[in-house]
């Protein structure tokens, strides 16, 4: 059964305006997919719905088994087994990193602050900023923050993690710290949907590429055959575009 | 003719113009700043709120509080309480409320008007993508609203909550209207007594601006120091 699953999801802005249009498709447990397109495309609202941060009109989309969009479902429950990491880190910035850490964990799992605690340290080691944890967000660079947020996303525990362009604000010098980290968490075997333009990455650990233009799914394959060659002339000339440079 | 001047009068009316008077004013600024933080906070996230009528029903209460005079909300509300609470309670007698506490509610509704714009925008200041990562994690809207939006409000808008906390410590003096004894009515009291009214008077000015002068320089300095790095 696939962990994420999405059926003719269709969202509109407005009465007029649809920013999805019947997308389909599908990530299994341990998979990556990555979601690339053009600027306006719809991938930050597509991802934005499989966590319910964005409501959609129609479709459904399953979590782990859980319907999304559902009347009995408790979001945040759902939305505490779903990491996500955003463009712009979004860490709390009037918390300590290792409070940005373990709120969740207190407040949502309902863990010990010890517990938390232990937890959180682990993480931070494991992204590589253990002597970071009592600092201000606002004291780290921005590839640093990047990481406490993939960390804090982490301690949840997720069963999948979304990623909404993790690196595309970012200095260019950083950009492999971060993509470091998320290639080591999909070695791991985690779940991922990467919204992303960094198609090195895409290469080297993605199974899936997904290629979204005007609300539209109109690619998704092995990620062998995408890079080989793209069926649609419109992810051709995507590919063409930023692979020049 | 100069009329003879007595600063004694002073040195010995200081404890009861401290003890009495200035203790009452202070801890009815810090209660009714306090209260009307809280209740400004709740109306800010009523107005904000996409829910029906919570809104609107924030936004006239808001309205009405700034649009009257707050000797006129004191005077009235010291009056009509006890009436109030008769019908509310059914009792026989009207209700006694106490001249502190209906000194202390009056402040507390009639700030909280003030202190909820305030908050409103210290809401809006904060970038919506801190919303969406509070939800992520699977906070609730209240929980989202209590660790994360409401915090960073309070500490960006912490200069203007300040300020107009001294503005509050200067009006809390209208009292006099229900015959409370604040700073400036211990004051008077003595003037009337001892017939020192130039004495007394200027002494309570020089009160006042004295601690709401070095409360606004402690405020630009503290503004300096607990801006949130980003
Ligand atoms: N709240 C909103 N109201 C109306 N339109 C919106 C809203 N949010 C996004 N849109 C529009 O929906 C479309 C898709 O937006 P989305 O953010 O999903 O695109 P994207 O593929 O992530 O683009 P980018 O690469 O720029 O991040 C865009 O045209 C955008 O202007
Ligand atoms: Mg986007």
């Amino acid at each position: 059964m696939p962990m994420i699953e999405m059926r003719d999801v269709c969202k509109w802005y407005g009465p007029t305006f649809q920013v999805l249009k019947s997308c389909t498709t599908a990530v299994d447990k341990g998979e990556v997919v990555v979601v690339c397109g053009p600027s306006g495309s719809g991938k930050s609202t597509l991802i934005k719905c499989v966590n319910g941060l964005e409501p959609f009109q129609s479709g459904a989309i399953t979590v782990d088994g859980i319907e999304v969009a559902a009347k009995g479902t408790d979001l945040p429950k759902l939305r505490a087994r779903i990491g996500m990491v955003f463009q712009h880190f979004e860490l709390f910035p009037h918390l300590k990193i290792i409070d940005n850490l373990c709120l969740g964990q207190t407040k949502v799992l309902g863990r010990s602050r010890a517990e938390a605690m232990a937890k959180a340290t682990a993480l931070l080691h494991r992204v590589g900023l253990d002597e970071h944890a009592d600092k201000f967000p606002g004291q780290l660079s921005g590839g640093q923050q990047q990481r406490v947020a993939i960390a804090r996303a982490l301690a949840m525990d997720p069963v999948a993690m979304l990623f909404d362009e993790p690196t595309s604000a970012l200095d260019p010098e950083m950009i492999t710290e971060v993509l470091d980290v998320m290639v080591a968490l999909a070695h791991d075997g985690m779940t991922m949907m990467v919204v992303t333009h960094e198609m090195g990455f895409a290469r080297k650990v993605a199974d899936r590429v997904i290629f979204m233009d005007k609300g539209e799914i109109i690619e998704d394959r092995p990620t062998d055959e995408f890079f080989g060659k793209p069926r649609s002339d419109r992810a051709q000339l995507f590919l063409s575009k930023i692979l020049s440079h | 003719m100069l009329p003879d001047i007595d600063f004694n009068v002073i040195a010995r009316s200081l404890p009861y113009l401290f003890r009495q008077g200035m203790s009452f004013t202070l801890t009815l600024t810090a209660l009714a700043a306090l209260g009307g933080l809280l209740l400004g906070t709740l109306l800010a996230l009523m107005r904000l709120s996409t829910l029906p009528i919570l809104a609107p029903l924030a936004t006239g209460y808001v309205n009405l509080m700034r649009s009257l005079p707050l000797v006129l909300v004191i005077f009235w509300f010291y009056f009509l309480v006890p009436f109030v609470g008769q019908v509310i309670l059914r009792a026989d007698r009207p209700v006694e409320v106490g001249a502190f506490a209906s000194a202390l509610i009056t402040f507390t509704l009639f700030e909280a008007a003030y202190f909820s714009e305030i908050m409103r925008a210290g809401i809006q200041s904060i970038p919506r993508g801190q919303l969406a990562a509070g939800y992520a994690i699977g906070l609730t809207y209240w929980q989202v609203m209590g660790y994360i939006i409401v915090p960073q409000a309070v500490r960006n808008m912490l200069p203007v909550i300040l300020t107009q906390t001294i503005i509050l410590f200067q009006d809390t003096s209208l009292v006099y209207v229900i015959s409370i004894t604040d700073f400036l009515g211990a004051a008077s009291n003595v003037a009337q007594r001892d017939g020192r009214l130039i004495e007394m008077y200027v002494f309570a000015a020089l009160v006042y601006f004295a601690i709401s002068f070095s409360a606004s320089r402690l405020v630009k300095s503290l503004q300096m120091r607990t801006a949130i790095p980003r």
